[in-house]
């Protein structure tokens, strides 16, 4: 039977023989690729680039106190190197924008070395230096606000170096709860002008734009999926009765201690592909929720003063003129596109008759639903819901041009001019945008939305700072419809204008950041102030709701209760001065006073590192070693934590088949000669 | 019809049989040599494996070898038990010596899902007759022996298709090409087997749900 079935698959395989030969030499090039594909014999050497095996290990460890309004976090990455070889070991890694990023301590073996802050350029040579000596060494730089890379030089073979980094941060209360959110994966940056590859993002032309536009230094992001895994404890004082406590995107598992409440993810390590967030609420909430702390800081004293305003039901909302813009670029592929679809519809339905819309899809080109902003009415939302299911993730990301298109929308009298901003943020270009939306605003407001596992929050918070907006954070499709209501329930009734701040006394207090103008409801306001002496009365926010004057006292008692006022007041300021160079200021005077800043601080920044050095050489002169770039996660979903396939079939069959009708072929061809040739 | 003759239509009829026959011979001994390969490849690894397993000596099945095994594979049980041995990195190379894992994914047995890739003509032919409800055995350097149920089996278009990486528990996909009776190689189609690990601990998984349904607590 099996012959009968060669034989009848080989005739069969004649006329694939025949197209061969009339094709020979011009073979399509599908065909050769998967002919050549598996050309793996048992004696050829492989090519180099195969034989690149990697040794370098990374985990993370991650440790969070949440003292009231404030969390201490300390992140341990160890590095372990398990080849024969000496290793440099790069990693590139999220954290949240606003951290004050202000320890770094390196462990090798039983010797702990604190790292020490020094101009970057300086913190660099100090390093190189050091690697160039065979000693141990490590270094903290700040990439982007939001990411930062680790480098650790000389780990020995089959040996480990922790590398413990720690940060401070401000914990808003924002739409009626606290959230610590720690930043676990990286969504590669788009470019523009580069071409998106998503089988290698940030390829050598990509990497070029990055370092031209952040000053050479910007190591590219090397994404993997689910490559990281990591571990994460978090002790929570929250210094009042919970309501709740929740883990949004990650099990976990809860203590209670009395004091607080201890978090523990479950399973030792959970993949770094989705960010963590931790929600909490008080038990009772006040009408208005207002706090201030101080710390003594040498002659200054530290203010930290959180408010939230009163939430007030308003029905006579007024008449707005929304226009929404949605990310249509190849980043969004997958569940993004599909919550943003979702967001955008949500946003639709919550339009009242009267008001006025209009959306802008842009990828690498943009196009809108309506030439010129329509009232709301059944026609225009059945327009605007096919334009919403139309819509697909595809190609880059240029947020220039409708961006541009909205903010140049005459105004029209009466309206409040709202733009809903849904994306991803993965671009490189973030500073020259936000500098765009600073000049531009006008009396508009922009409202970032950030879809996907991993959003670029730090330029979404930007964006809608310098739009006097707000930002929304949706991970998953099941928080769009609470998230959006929250946003619109906002975007309806702005809850506190004229807003002002009276320090006692008359002291004249040294406002990390200027105040914004008029908080919208659910909005926090953190005020971070350095003072020359404690305030002996009650400072005096005042403004107006719907009209009417608003006063509220806040109390600066609570002395000593937290530490680390000093660094956080310094990091907003940095922050500050670091927007006002985007928004165009003296580059070199607002440098300097950065680089004045952060030295004092001990912070890392845009112009400052920490650095640390051991003193022993343990690497000998001479012996070899290589570089190599821990992976960092890519956001669940995307397309980085996808794979593809191989090539799962041999040309044997071919062959075979081929192989039998040219002999079958020759067989007819002897028989079918004549006897007196084959004689003679 | 007097030219006839001079043309030699004999000549060339004899060098072409001449030519069939040895393009026949190469085409068919090339064919036999992949074959031999995959056989004779997994007999090495398999000792690569062992090696490897107790510890001691070379990990590489080969001097010159530029990957290792990292698992194996066992399809049925009793007399009709077929193992291989598990490469790493689906590189054709690697596929004409074995099954082999897709760096990108994580190790079969880990949480996630383990991605294995084979020649629908050479290791992966047995896929045509498996079933769902099907047991694998993986054998993972971490773990002694983990097993699998097959939950879903499907063919998709590689030009359209990704596999996902995510998966909350251990998973196993195994994937090779469609259709297996195709003539040429290179077909857009593939067979994707999905299994599942059975026998998880259970108070491990009643953890999870329950700190799942109630986060607040």
């Amino acid at each position: 039977m099996r012959v009968v079935k060669m034989v009848s698959r080989a005739a069969s395989s004649v006329s694939f023989l025949l197209l061969l030969a009339l094709h020979a030499g011009a073979l399509p090039a599908n065909a050769r690729a998967s002919l050549d594909a598996p050309s793996g014999t048992l004696y050829l050497k492989s090519s180099p680039d195969a034989d690149a095996q990697e040794a370098l290990r990374m985990t993370t460890t991650m440790q969070a106190q949440v003292t009231g309004n404030v969390a201490r976090v300390h992140v341990t990455q160890t590095f372990l190197n398990s080849g024969s070889d000496w290793v440099e070991g790069l990693y590139v890694f999220p954290l949240s924008a606003g951290a004050a990023v202000d320890e770094l301590f390196m462990t090798v073996g039983d010797r702990t070395i604190r790292g020490e802050i020094q101009e970057k350029v300086q913190a660099q040579a100090t390093y190189a230096k050091a690697r160039s000596e065979g000693k141990q060494a490590s270094i903290v730089d700040q990439e982007r606000p939001n990411m930062f890379t680790t480098a650790v030089a000389n780990i020995a073979p089959q040996s480990t170096v922790s590398i413990e980094i720690t940060y401070l941060e401000t914990i808003p209360y924002r739409d009626s709860r606290y959230t610590l959110r720690l930043p676990l994966a990286i969504t590669p940056r788009y470019m523009p002008g580069a071409r998106l590859d998503p089988a290698a993002p940030l390829a050598a032309a990509n990497a070029a734009w990055v370092n031209a536009a952040f000053g050479t230094s910007a190591t590219p992001e090397r994404v993997t999926a689910p490559g990281q895994k990591v571990d994460i404890t978090i002790e929570l004082a929250p210094g009042f009765p919970l309501g709740s406590v929740q883990s949004l995107h990650h099990a976990a598992e809860m203590k209670d201690d009395g004091s607080g409440k201890r978090i523990h993810l479950t399973g030792t390590q959970v993949a770094a592909d989705h960010d963590f967030e931790l929600v909490w609420t008080p038990a009772v909430t006040d009408d208005v929720a207002a706090a201030a702390f101080a710390e003594k800081v040498g002659d200054d004293t530290f203010a930290l003063v959180v408010l939230t305003p009163p939430n007030v039901a308003d029905d006579a909302a007024q008449s707005r003129e929304v226009t929404f813009i949605i990310d249509t670029s190849g980043s969004m592929q997958g569940p993004s596109i599909e919550q943003a679809r979702a967001a955008l519809q949500m946003g639709i339905e919550r339009l009242k008759p009267g008001d006025l819309f209009n959306i802008i899809r842009f990828a690498s080109d943009s196009s809108s639903l309506f030439a010129e902003p329509q009232l709301a009415g059944a026609s225009t939302r059945i327009l605007a819901g096919q334009f919403i299911s139309a819509l697909r993730a595809d190609g880059g990301t240029e947020m220039r041009a409708p961006l541009e298109q909205a903010l140049s929308t005459a105004p029209n009298a009466g309206y409040l001019q709202q733009i809903v901003f849904i994306t991803d943020g993965s671009v490189g270009n973030e500073a020259e945008l936000i500098a765009l939306i600073h000049r531009q605003i006008g009396p508009s407001r922009l409202f970032t939305v950030g879809i996907g596992a991993a959003p670029n929050s730090y330029f979404l918070e930007q964006a809608a700072a310098a739009g006097r907006g707000s930002y929304t954070f949706i991970a998953e499709r099941e928080q769009v419809k609470s998230r959006m209501q929250e946003l619109f329930q906002k975007l309806e009734r702005p809850a506190l204008v004229d807003l002002k701040l009276r320090w006692p006394d008359d002291l004249a207090a040294d406002v990390a950041a200027p105040i914004p103008g008029d908080l919208y409801a659910g909005d926090p306001l953190v005020i971070l102030a350095r003072l020359p002496r404690s305030p002996s009365a009650n400072l005096i926010l005042s403004g107006h709701i719907r009209g009417q004057d608003w006063t509220h006292p806040v109390a600066v008692t609570r002395v000593g209760e937290q530490s680390g006022l000093s660094k956080l007041w310094a990091r907003e300021r940095i922050g500050d001065l670091a927007r006002q160079v985007q928004y165009g200021g003296d580059r070199e005077q607002l440098r300097a006073s950065i680089l004045a800043l952060a030295l004092k601080h001990h912070l890392v920044s845009d112009v400052t590192s920490l650095v640390a050095v051991d003193t022993v050489v343990v690497r000998p002169p001479g012996s070899s070693g290589h570089v190599e770039q821990a992976p960092t996660s890519a956001p669940s979903g995307s397309y980085w934590a996808t794979t593809g396939f191989a090539k799962t079939a041999t040309p044997a069959g071919l062959l075979l088949d081929c192989g039998l009708a040219c002999i079958v072929f020759g067989g007819i061809l002897l028989w079918a000669m004549p006897r007196k040739a084959v004689a003679r | 019809m007097s030219y006839l003759p001079t043309f030699p239509v004999e000549e060339l009829s004899k060098s072409a049989v001449v030519a069939l026959f040895i393009a026949g011979i190469v085409c068919v001994s090339e064919a036999a040599w992949i074959h031999a390969k995959a056989t004779l490849a997994q007999a090495l690894i398999g000792a690569a494996w062992r090696r490897e397993q107790a510890g001691s000596g070379s990990t590489r099945p080969w001097p010159w070898a530029d990957t290792h095994p990292v698992a194996r594979l066992t399809f049925g049980g009793g007399h009709n038990a077929r193992t291989f041995t598990i490469l790493e990195g689906s590189s054709g190379r690697n596929l004409a010596f074995g099954p082999a894992h897709d760096p990108a994914s994580v190790v079969p047995g880990e949480p996630g899902n383990s991605v294995i890739e084979g020649h629908r003509d050479t290791h992966f032919a047995l896929l045509r007759d498996i079933k769902v409800g099907d047991v694998l055995r993986v054998e993972s350097l971490t773990s002694l022996s983990v097993s699998f149920k097959v939950t879903d089996i499907r063919v998709v278009d590689s030009r359209r298709a990704r596999i996902s990486l995510h998966a909350d528990g251990p998973r196993l996909t195994l994937v090779t090409c469609y259709p297996f009776d195709a003539v040429a190689p290179g077909g857009p189609l593939r067979f994707i087997v999905t299994a599942e690990r059975i026998g998880m601990p259970i108070e491990a998984h009643g953890a999870r749900i329950s700190s799942e349904s109630n986060p607040g607590a």
